[in-house]
């Protein structure tokens, strides 16, 4: 297993609201779901858009391009286009930071 | 009960999919036409077509259907329903007995009907064997002549061009996508295309494809003579939903729930028209609608009385960038602009009578999506806030109705 990477300071994401982070050669975003942190790669499985560019409506996260839609929290396809689900990653908030957790075995 | 569905696209494959989901564990069988399961047609004109995909897109594995339960039978066609039977006839004769019926056989592509379209290097794009045929005729060609600038039309040049064709568009109306778009959005996209070196022909039409056994020119009704050695005809579609169930146009008519007027029959995706709560009698060849029309329809079979009151949204991808258009709109009064024309960075905001009936975006995705709420509410929102891009669409009145 790879390192804990801090990528914000606590407190930087809104309730909501999603950002991407580059950690490693890897892209990925964190979302605030009602408070809880959410880490998920930031590249839709079915033709590479930025999820986090997209929309968050509850756990779910919909592409901007097509439409394909993911559960931040399981990574799995709940509709549309993808066929595959997005990997996600452990994340923290600890010390004032948070940190996400990438596994380099993939 | 024995369910059946008439057409392997999406929408039948959506419907299956959410009746296996819903725990509906009785008989599906779906006939299909082509020879391959159901399968995802837009990368046909883009990656599939350029060769940068190999396979197609499936909807499910091969092996998920048998997994299923689910019966497919391909490359078989219905000719005829006998609703009062409640009986499809193939055309070999046979026949199948339903409980629930799901038309889904799509459309095809209207032929223009004109001298030399059988010669060889005429093709067109609907299915995955016309992919295959278009993107090995592509490889050797050199100049393509696209005939329609509609969206198979644009989505073809433009991956034409990045496989380094020249190619030359003809078509009927004043500029790209007009009958969707009009004339200003439609310019903004010819412009992008002429950008990437795409030549246009508008206003003629095409009176004849010339060459001897393989095509070596298109001659439009004016007498312009344009060398090519592929032709690429997109000009349109035709409903084909079997006899017994089709209107005089091929298609389906549906009510709001999608349901058709013979006991047990229904229909989805390309071939139904649809008597839309919000734009009355609309039919929609576009891949979210077919997905889910399919999602609604598979719940109505069980029981759930669903008006489907979706709002509609697509997109085409061109190039580097992407056009998505939510709602449906084929005239208006208003257009207002949030962003700019001129920079390929907009949301066109179309109105009647002060309701938001539909947004085009170039390039300004979440705007699409995020009008859906007020196209679904019809909405009056301030033309001022649309206008601003400060503006979050989310905050408007009626986004969360």
């Amino acid at each position: 297993m790879s390192e804990w990477v801090k990528v914000a300071d606590a407190g930087e994401i809104p309730v909501g609201e999603m950002v991407s982070f580059t950690v490693g050669n890897r892209t990925v975003a964190v979302a605030n779901v009602d408070g809880d942190l959410q880490a998920f790669d930031d590249v839709c499985t079915h033709n590479g858009c930025s999820l986090s560019e997209g929309e968050l409506d509850g756990t779910i996260v919909e592409c901007p391009c097509h439409g394909g839609r993911f559960d931040v929290i399981t990574g799995e396809v709940v509709a549309g286009p993808p066929s595959e689900p997005v990997d996600v990653f452990e994340v923290v908030e600890a010390d004032g930071e948070i940190r996400i957790r990438t596994r380099n075995d993939d | 009960m024995d369910v059946l569905v008439l057409g392997g696209g999406l929408a039948g494959a959506s419907a299956i999919s959410t009746l296996r989901a819903e725990g509906f564990d009785g008989r599906i069988t779906l006939l299909g036409e082509e020879p391959v399961p159901p399968y995802e047609r837009p990368p046909l004109s883009k990656e599939y077509l350029r060769g940068e995909q190999d396979e197609p897109t499936w909807v499910r594995p091969e092996t998920w259907y048998a997994e299923q339960g689910v019966e497919l039978r391909l490359g078989a066609r219905a000719e005829r329903v006998e609703p009062a039977e409640r009986a499809v006839v193939l055309e070999d004769g046979e026949r199948l007995a339903y409980d629930g019926l799901l038309i889904a056989t799509g459309v095809r592509n209207r032929r223009l009907g004109v001298p030399g379209e059988d010669l060889e290097g005429v093709l067109d794009l609907r299915t995955l064997a016309d992919a295959d045929r278009l993107r090995a005729a592509a490889r050797s060609a050199s100049r393509a002549v696209v005939v329609g600038a509609g969206f198979i039309g644009c989505e073809v040049a433009a991956s034409f061009r990045r496989m380094g064709l020249e190619v030359t568009v003809v078509e009927l109306f004043e500029t790209a996508l007009f009958r969707v778009l009009g004339p200003e959005l439609g310019r903004v996209i010819e412009a992008m295309h002429r950008d990437h070196g795409v030549d246009f022909v508008f206003g003629e039409s095409v009176a004849r494809f010339e060459g001897s056994g393989h095509l070596e020119a298109v001659v439009t009704e004016r007498g312009r003579r344009l060398e090519g050695d592929l032709a690429v005809v997109g000009v349109g579609t035709v409903p084909q939903a079997p006899a017994g169930v089709a209107d005089a146009t091929g298609a389906v008519p549906v009510g709001p729930d999608l349901a058709a007027e013979p006991e047990g029959v229904w229909a989805a995706g390309d071939v139904a028209l649809h008597d839309h709560p919000i734009f009355g009698r609309i039919r929609v060849e576009h891949y979210d609608n077919a997905i889910k029309m399919g999602e609604t329809v598979a719940r109505n079979l069980l029981g759930a009385g669903e008006v489907f009151d979706d709002p509609h949204w697509f997109w085409s991808d061109q190039y580097d960038s992407q056009l998505q258009m939510a709602g449906f709109a084929t005239s208006w009064d208003e257009m207002v602009i949030r962003g700019s024309l001129q920079e390929r960075s907009f949301a066109a905001f179309l109105l009647q009578d002060g309701v938001l009936r539909a947004t085009v975006t170039l390039d300004r995705k979440l705007d699409a999506r995020r009008s859906l709420p007020l196209i679904r509410a019809q909405a009056r929102p301030d033309p001022a806030l649309l206008a601003d891009p400060e503006v979050d669409l989310r905050t408007l009145r009626g986004a969360s109705g």
